[in-house]
């Protein structure tokens, strides 16, 4: 691994790790507040029970979450030290926000976890609803600057220096509306399907049914409904690449000639040499219409840009694919969950289904995270500046790859060891009761 | 508009030794043997700690992000020379981070592994409090090269030598000495109280003593403190404010008095940071070719307006909340502290 690639690497590991903790950081706290204001409504002990039961999950992976995006702020300037120093007063505005969100989020969590006993009920529940509107907000803001090294705007680039610098212009870019509504909701749909799907399993093997049936509904009503709008959200997002970054579209897609009629490929494989894709079922003038409404549309392709200029479109198109593929299996299963929920009755293979979905959300988000960052290399900021150009100076990169890599998967290790004693502890503490 | 960034920036980093520092004070006095008070120790350290932990935490990531906006040449400079101590403090923070959650929230709570939880707490919170204080030390030296070929000169030479060590023990000292003022407000039984009563005397003398210690290597470094400290009268005072400080500080810790000790101690920690932001104002940090200041690497007036509105309305909801935090938790608890169910 040269220098590159090594910082490369640790940015994507550092990010990868994070998205999830943020994920469960935006979404926990809706589910948790929802459980609670059911328990404030009826009085019924079992939402009490379950509220703290989510809560203590919400402050592991919360503080998993907070320092991993400590981590996150100072890599910005230990990896990319050419970036920052021209982004830093470009784009920082919306860290400035993220900054004030993450705050109040953290006085929130610290007056939520605490504060059971100490304040008025309604007031400490309010808290716990604060938790997750802020954190909600910190996800909107960090995705509006990652938007704007795709969308880059708000000043003008003269001989390698940044003029007439615009934050609010930068912040509010082309990219930053279809790209946060895409992420928030995925992070909402896969830690709804998540957190359904171990209350699904809890159910399946018989343990606390009135609870896990209560925190299955709770949880697979957000999931759902976001799993339902995401496909919209996610057509949005492609036409909008289509127009500001057709590089990246033409890569997801592995299209790579220019034309009228493009086909939109289910599956297949990129054969980059040969410019071709292999093995894909061609579905002949829908790329034309996903992209641009229209299916006699002209869609640019790959070979309309220098090669040095393409990203790597074997990953971009199979991360894709997944991403699509997975999205598209539980807008599905959020349609099949309604139905179910209306005849009021959950079929053993539906529940079994959505177990085999614990994980699938998380990989969706990782993939789809991969297409958006390796589809616009090898551009760190879109047509301005190369990946290449920003990484720091300082030597044996890989060292640091090597540390973060290690303290990172020992952390994954220890905070999985931590929820699996979470679960096992309230199976004993509920055992097979049937309340 | 600058002034004033520099000011949220003073106020944070003061913020975050004041209540951070407390933090990082309190795992490491979990290091020391505590015999059968470990349990009832620890008990008291998680509740105090544990409402405003995360919140204390930010007045850094606070300090971060004004720099890295409002200041993105100061930001990237550290960043690349001084990389490896700020690895350090990373992997620091989110040990320690993660430990002390951990040992909160783990569902099964054994002997075995919240001692390992303990252990891992208390040695990163060291670690972190003595990479921040050579961070700290190295930013005026005058050894950051941006010129240098060698790995050493470029990468190390800025924070290797005996000047950042002494102030990365003081720093260590002086969150020890805070945690231990912190905490005997947190108890009402008498013996953890006595306890942290003689906890806080002896980081009281051993932030005097390794505050000489800083002196002492400074003679070493090409402006040494001594020196410094004589050509400029205020910065005398100072010193002598706060060590003056101390014999107040000795006759609260004596009558027991909880407040006054600790608006004292906080004092002199203040009067110590003034000291250091005096000394250096307004450079940010220095390099083998001169000084660069605040005002020489500063943003666009378009991006530091965007930052002090986002400052400011940050404030008035922080403020607020925090003040409702600190509320509910920290002031007004007559009987003393309840460890948390």
């Amino acid at each position: 691994m040269d220098n590159l690639e090594a910082a490369r690497a640790t940015m994507a590991f550092s990010l990868g790790f994070h998205i999830i903790f943020a994920s469960v950081g935006m979404t926990m706290p809706f589910l948790m507040s929802a459980a609670h204001w059911l328990y404030l409504k009826r009085g019924d002990e079992i939402y009490l029970e379950l509220t703290k039961t989510w809560m203590k999950g919400v402050a592991i992976l919360f503080a998993v979450g907070a320092v991993s995006g400590t981590v996150l702020s100072f890599e910005l300037g230990l990896l990319w030290p050419g970036f920052m120093e021209h982004a830093g007063a470009i784009i920082g505005m919306p860290f400035s926000w993220e900054g004030t969100a993450f705050f109040i989020e953290a006085i929130a969590i610290g007056l939520f976890l605490y504060g059971w006993d100490r304040m008025n009920r309604w007031a400490h529940w309010a808290t716990g609803l604060v938790v997750g509107i802020s954190g909600f907000m910190s996800g909107i803001f960090v995705v509006a600057a990652n938007a704007w090294m795709n969308a880059p705007a708000g000043f003008d680039w003269i001989d390698g220096v940044a003029h007439n610098v615009d934050p609010v212009a930068a912040m509010f870019n082309r990219a930053w509306l279809h790209q946060s509504l895409h992420m928030q909701l995925a992070a909402v749909q896969a830690i709804g399907f998540a957190v359904g799907g171990i209350h699904a399993w809890l159910l399946l093997r018989g343990k606390a049914p009135a609870l896990n049936r209560k925190a299955f509904r709770i949880a697979m009503t957000f999931g759902a409904i976001a799993a339902i709008l995401q496909p919209f959200a996610g057509h949005f997002a492609g036409q909008k690449v289509a127009q500001h970054q057709p590089a990246k579209l033409a890569a997801m897609e592995g299209h790579f000639e220019t034309g009228t009629r493009a086909p939109l490929y289910i599956g297949g494989l990129p054969n980059v040499e040969e410019r071709r894709m292999e093995w894909g079922i061609p579905l002949p003038g829908m790329l034309s219409f996903i992209a641009h409404d229209d299916f006699d549309a002209e869609v640019i392709g790959l070979d309309q840009f220098p090669e040095e200029d393409w990203p790597n479109v074997m990953i971009v198109h199979v991360a894709f694919q997944i991403m699509v593929g997975i999205g598209m299996a539980m807008a599905g299963l959020g349609v099949l969950y309604f139905w179910f929920q209306r005849r009021a009755r959950f079929p053993r293979w539906f529940l079994w289904t959505l177990v085999a979905f614990i994980p699938m959300g998380v990989i969706a988000i990782e993939a789809g995270w991969i297409v958006t960052e390796v589809g616009r290399q090898p551009w760190i900021i879109y047509n301005i500046m190369r990946t290449a150009d920003a990484v720091t100076p300082v030597p044996g990169m890989v060292y640091h790859f090597y540390l973060f890599l290690a303290l990172y998967l020992s952390l994954a290790g220890a905070t999985a060891w931590l929820l699996r004693r979470q679960v096992i502890a309230m199976q004993l503490k509920f055992g097979d009761r049937d309340d | 508009m600058i002034d004033v960034l520099i000011f949220f920036i003073g106020a944070s980093l003061l913020l975050y030794v004041l209540l951070g520092g407390s933090d990082y004070g309190a795992g490491i006095i979990e290091l020391l043997p505590a015999g059968a008070k470990r349990e009832p120790q620890k008990k008291i350290i998680n509740y105090a700690m544990g409402p405003v932990w995360e919140a204390n935490h930010m007045w850094l990531i606070l300090v971060v992000v004004i720099l890295f906006m409002g200041f993105p040449r100061i930001f990237t400079t550290l960043m690349v020379y001084l990389h490896l101590p700020m690895l350090a403090l990373l992997g620091g923070i989110v040990v320690r981070g993660a430990a002390f959650t951990f040992r909160h929230y783990d569902a099964v709570q054994e002997p075995r592994s919240q001692r390992i939880y303990t252990v891992i707490f208390g040695l990163s919170s060291l670690w972190t409090a003595f990479w921040l204080g050579v961070i700290a030390a190295s930013l005026n030296r005058g050894l950051i090269d941006p010129a240098a070929t060698s790995v050493w000169t470029a990468y190390v030479a800025p924070w290797w030598g005996w000047y950042p060590v002494a102030v990365g023990a003081f720093v260590v000292c002086i969150f020890v000495f805070l945690a231990a003022i912190f905490l005997i407000g947190e108890t009402t039984e008498p013996e953890l109280r006595r306890r942290f009563t003689r906890q806080a005397i002896a980081g009281n003398a051993l932030v005097i003593m390794s505050g000489g210690g800083v002196f002492l290597a400074s003679l070493a470094e090409k402006d040494n403190l001594f020196a410094e400290f004589l050509r400029e009268p205020l910065l005398l005072g100072v010193l002598a404010v706060a060590t003056g400080l101390c014999a107040a500080l000795w006759r609260f810790i004596g009558q027991g008095h909880t407040l006054l000790m600790r608006t004292v101690a906080a004092g002199q920690v203040t009067l110590i940071l003034v000291g250091w932001l005096l000394l250096y104002a307004p450079n940010a940090l220095t390099t083998v070719d001169g000084a660069v200041t605040f005002y020489h690497a500063a943003a666009p007036p378009a991006t530091l307006r965007q930052l002090l509105i986002a400052l400011g309305v940050g404030s008035v909801f922080i403020f607020p909340s925090l003040y409702v935090l600190f509320r509910v938790f920290k002031i007004n608890r007559h009987g003393g502290t309840k460890p948390a169910a």
